[in-house]
């Protein structure tokens, strides 16, 4: 019994670590993909990419916000993707006290949408992504700075 | 007065008695839409719903005028603030809340032309006993590789590149570690500044991706704690060398100390307790109502000198060896 046992235990083991380990769907993949395609567009203007990002699944009509501290000086540029199951991404961003940002020359185009300003003060920030139409999917929003 | 609230209150129960004239008869009406009077209209009992109706008319233009509203609104809609609740609940992470050291530089580079090279410092040791403390001095040395890619100094690129190695071998991240430190190495003899500072930022991420992977998840986040404090020691000290309002409202960082600090309160016992942990702690709090203060105001240089002090009392508190 107690070999039996002794034996089960690394396939316990790795069945523990795989129901630990963070999945990632394909949707979130592609999403991934094709806001990394979309923000690599503007590294020729010297925009550097920074290697984190926020991903996760997002519904029609559902907004997701995620804090961002930026540093006033710079030029920062949000991008938003998602899979071909979204028609519409939008992307918004706020300041400290939740008032939206105006944009001068916002980016929309289906699944994919950015973003871009330089923040006139340091300190946090909000960008809101929504899936504006489409089936429930995968969202990436990455940023870069110069 | 009389007559006025007499008409009102005859509106309210026949609203017909307010349309003396009858539109549907009124030259400027046929002229523009005749309208056939139905023969039947004495057995007609729901003329008040025909369309033709001039009060119906009345609560057509007031339903149009509703939707216009209505419209306007949804325009709002779009450009309407975020809620206290949006804001509070907003997600919050490592890797995307918290900027870089590289960035928080870029951002003071663009006020001037800073002396990195005078905010080197010596060597710190690499031997800690406690996991806790090796994880935030892998911070500063990473926050001290944005510093020699800055100043441009190959030589401490290399150095710091060495010890990084050397710090994240008893992590069991050196795996990981040591084809960036080669890649370090390499891009720095070729003085490729511009890839060093991506290099270091992948550097900090595969340490921290490593940690996600184990159960160091905890670990990540001081890692953060030491890169945030050892940048932000040089940041203020430089604009407290050469000050100037534009620079020094860069140390505004309100969001990023209270995520650290809300994180350092939410780690396990046995990491809180940990000396070098304790420390951090204690000087995060002071360096909170440090570096939080309204967006319009504008810290003098008196203040910025105390954010560097304080940033660097940290940084070599949790440089020391054996801490209690």
């Amino acid at each position: 019994m107690n070999r039996r046992f002794t034996a089960l235990i690394p396939l316990l083991t790795a069945a523990a670590a795989l129901a630990v380990a963070p999945t990632v769907s394909d949707d979130e993949v592609s999403a991934r993909k094709n806001a990394l395609e979309l923000a690599g567009a503007y590294s020729n203007d010297g925009f550097k990419l920074r290697d984190g990002h926020w991903s996760g699944p997002i519904k029609p009509g559902e907004g997701k916000v995620v804090q961002v501290n930026l540093y006033a000086g710079n030029e920062y540029f949000f991008a938003v993707a998602s899979t071909e199951k979204a028609k519409k991404m939008a992307i918004t961003a706020y300041d400290e006290t939740g008032t939206q940002l105006e944009i001068t020359d916002p980016y929309q185009d289906g699944a994919k949408a950015a973003i871009g300003f330089s923040p006139l003060a340091s300190g946090p920030y909000y960008v809101k992504v929504e899936e504006v139409e489409g089936e429930p999917t995968a969202y990436c929003l990455v940023c870069s700075y110069k | 007065m009389r007559f006025f609230a007499l008409r009102f209150v005859l509106f309210l129960r026949h609203p017909r008695f307010i349309f003396p004239v009858d539109y549907r008869r009124s030259p400027r009406a046929s002229r523009k839409r005749p309208v056939q009077i139905p023969s039947d209209s004495a057995l007609d009992t729901n003329r008040a719903n025909r369309l033709s109706n001039p009060m119906l008319r009345l609560n057509r233009n007031f339903a149009a005028s509703l939707g216009l509203l209505c419209f306007a609104g949804l325009g709002l809609a779009e450009t309407a603030p975020l809620s206290p609740e949006q804001v509070k609940a907003a997600v919050r992470t490592d890797d995307f809340t918290i900027p870089t050291p590289g960035e928080f530089m870029a951002a003071l580079n663009k006020t001037g032309k800073p002396d990195w090279a005078s905010k080197a410092r010596p060597p710190i040791p690499t031997n800690f006993s406690s996991r806790a403390q090796q994880a935030m001095n892998l911070g500063t040395l990473i926050a001290d590789g944005y510093i020699a890619v800055e100043a441009e100094d190959k030589q401490s690129v290399k150095n710091i590149g060495k010890d990084i190695i050397d710090l994240a071998k008893p992590l069991g991240v050196k795996e990981e570690i040591v084809n960036r430190g080669k890649s370090l190495t390499e891009f720095a003899d070729d003085g490729q500044w511009d890839v060093l500072r991506e290099e270091l930022e992948a550097t900090q991420n595969e340490v921290k991706g490593k940690f996600a992977e184990t159960a160091d998840t905890d670990l990540i986040t001081l890692v953060t704690v030491g890169a945030w404090a050892r940048a932000t020691e040089v940041v203020a000290g430089l604009i407290a060398a050469k000050f100037s309002p534009e620079s020094a409202k860069l140390v505004r960082q309100p969001g990023i100390v209270e995520f650290l600090s809300t994180k350092l309160d939410a780690l396990p016992d046995k990491l809180r307790d940990d000396p070098a942990v304790k420390r951090a702690r204690v000087k995060l709090m002071e360096l909170k109502s440090a570096v939080t203060f309204p967006r319009e105001t504008t810290p003098d240089q008196a203040q910025i000198k105390k954010i560097a002090s304080l940033a660097g009392e940290l940084v070599k508190e949790i440089a020391k060896k054996d801490l209690k």
